[in-house]
């Protein structure tokens, strides 16, 4: 997946400013930054769900044309999950799982339902499949978002802080379930504040500053050894 | 005594067909105005001038002019260009009335759904009228329900003006039965007893449908 050139801003205010970033099959890339430094919106122009200024995105090879077809096809290879879940409160958890391949891919329910069951068994949760979402707890919610998205078997998993709206005892399970993923190959971008995991998972880290990419790298060298003064400041204030 | 209510009991069945035609003019509107309320409520949340400004006109036009002047508008405005008998006139004006009211509540509804619930259907793939029919909309009508009842029960008690273009629903027969037997008191204590008795029930199917519904909010 490729991301050349972004440009965003909202009025007056630039969000990102010529964002440039590669990401390698099987990759795993954390993004970190000070809140509001654009991480969330460059996410989100990633899949569209905001329209950048100017900017391309290259996914699997394949430039993403700016027309809703071409953005819907890409949207079922790109999964996202947000940081309060969003999860659909009116169906079930099965029946949020199973709504993108049924309604998107045009699986049958048949399939759907043992293709659903399968990732809620992989994310621990298939004993809740006819709960309603809030009866779930968050790390529960997350979980079951992290389900949906996978259920349309993306080739890339977008994370937009998937644990900030969690309780500390929480996040454990839901990152969990993302180094499960990391170690079976997918390719994540994942924005969060959890160190811990990206050094422990990421192959990449890139800390935004002001719209703006300021530091890449490996995780020991950027929290090592930061460069910028900014990502020593930022990393300075987290610890 | 002046009033005599063994009349209320004894004449209470008579009215059983103005019962009848007052129940078909309220369905009939609430219909007629569920969906053009849907269709405009869709107007009004459209980004494109063509869909937007006429559907905001209407439903400025109708809540800021009295239901009365829109029924006489349909039944003798029209005259010139239709002449429409009273049943339909009144279907038309208060189906139109009711829109407008109802417009307003569904798109309230629609805004009130969470913005993350349409962006996580459209990062699945989904287009936007999927989106829309799968997941905003459930939602949406849901909470719609209970500002719905109300405005039924709200269009149950306004079928009544239809009494003044000759319709023959309950409040005309309570006034016509009333005026000749020099007992209006009675007969207008039955037309109430029936509209009591048909807004509780519309109240109590509404409350029931609400916790039908409610389903998915209840925890463990
Ligand atoms: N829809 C929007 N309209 C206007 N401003 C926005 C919008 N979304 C984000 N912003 C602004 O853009 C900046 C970057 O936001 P965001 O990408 O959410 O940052 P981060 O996720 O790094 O905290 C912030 O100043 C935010 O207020
Ligand atoms: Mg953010």
């Amino acid at each position: 997946m490729e991301v050349a050139g972004l440009y965003k801003s909202f009025g007056e205010l630039e969000v990102l400013k010529d964002i440039s970033l590669t990401v390698a099959e099987g990759e795993v890339v954390v993004v970190i930054g000070p809140s509001g430094s654009g991480k969330s919106t460059l996410l989100r122009c990633i899949n569209f769900l905001e329209k950048s200024n100017a900017g391309d995105v290259t996914i699997d090879g394949r430039l993403i044309e700016r027309k809703e077809k071409t953005i819907n096809r890409m949207r079922q290879e790109v999964g996202m999950v947000f940081q309060h879940f969003n999860l659909f409160p009116h169906m079930t958890v099965l029946g949020n799982v199973i709504e993108g391949p049924i309604q998107v891919r045009k699986m049958k329910k048949q399939e759907a339902v043992l293709l659903s069951e399968e990732l809620l068994e992989k994310v621990g949760l298939l004993d809740k499949k006819d709960e309603y979402p809030a009866m779930l707890s968050g790390g529960q919610k997350q979980r079951v978002a992290i389900a949906r998205a996978l259920a349309m078997k993306p080739k890339v998993m977008l994370f937009d802080e998937p644990t900030s709206a969690l309780d500390p005892e929480l996040v454990g399970e839901v990152l969990g379930v993302m180094k499960e993923l990391a170690r079976e190959g997918m390719t994540m971008v994942v924005v969060t504040h959890e160190m811990g995991f990206a050094r422990e998972v990421a192959d990449r880290v890139i800390f935004m500053d002001d719209a703006k990419i300021v530091e890449e790298g490996p995780p020991e060298e950027v929290f090592n050894s930061p460069q910028n003064e900014r990502t020593q400041a930022f990393l300075s204030q987290i610890y | 005594m002046v009033y005599d209510f063994s009349v209320v009991v004894e004449k209470f069945p008579i009215f059983v067909p103005a019962a009848i035609e007052t129940l078909k003019i309220t369905a009939a509107s609430i219909l007629f105005g569920t969906v053009i309320g849907l269709l405009t409520s869709f107007c009004r949340l459209s980004k494109l001038k063509v869909f937007y400004l006429p559907s905001t006109l209407y439903i400025t036009v109708i809540r800021g002019t009295p239901i009365l002047l829109q029924l006489f508008i349909v039944y003798y405005g029209m005259v010139g260009l239709v002449r429409l008998d009273p049943y339909p006139s009144a279907v038309i004006a208060f189906g139109l009335h009711n829109g407008a009211y109802i417009s307003e509540i569904f798109r309230g509804a629609i805004k009130s759904i969470d913005i993350g619930q349409m962006e996580a259907a459209r990062s699945l793939g989904m287009t936007g009228f999927q989106a829309m029919r799968r997941i905003i909309l459930p939602q949406a009508v849901k909470r719609a329900v209970p500002p719905l009842g109300n405005q039924f029960i709200i269009a149950t008690k306004d079928s009544s003006l239809a009494s003044t273009i000759a319709v023959r629903e309950l409040l005309l027969k309570s006034q016509q039965l009333g005026s000749s037997t020099f007992r209006p008191m009675e007969y207008l204590i039955i037309a109430g007893i029936y509209y009591l008795i048909i807004t509780t029930a519309l109240g109590y199917l509404v409350h029931r449908l609400e916790r039908r519904m409610a389903v998915s909010d209840r925890l463990g």
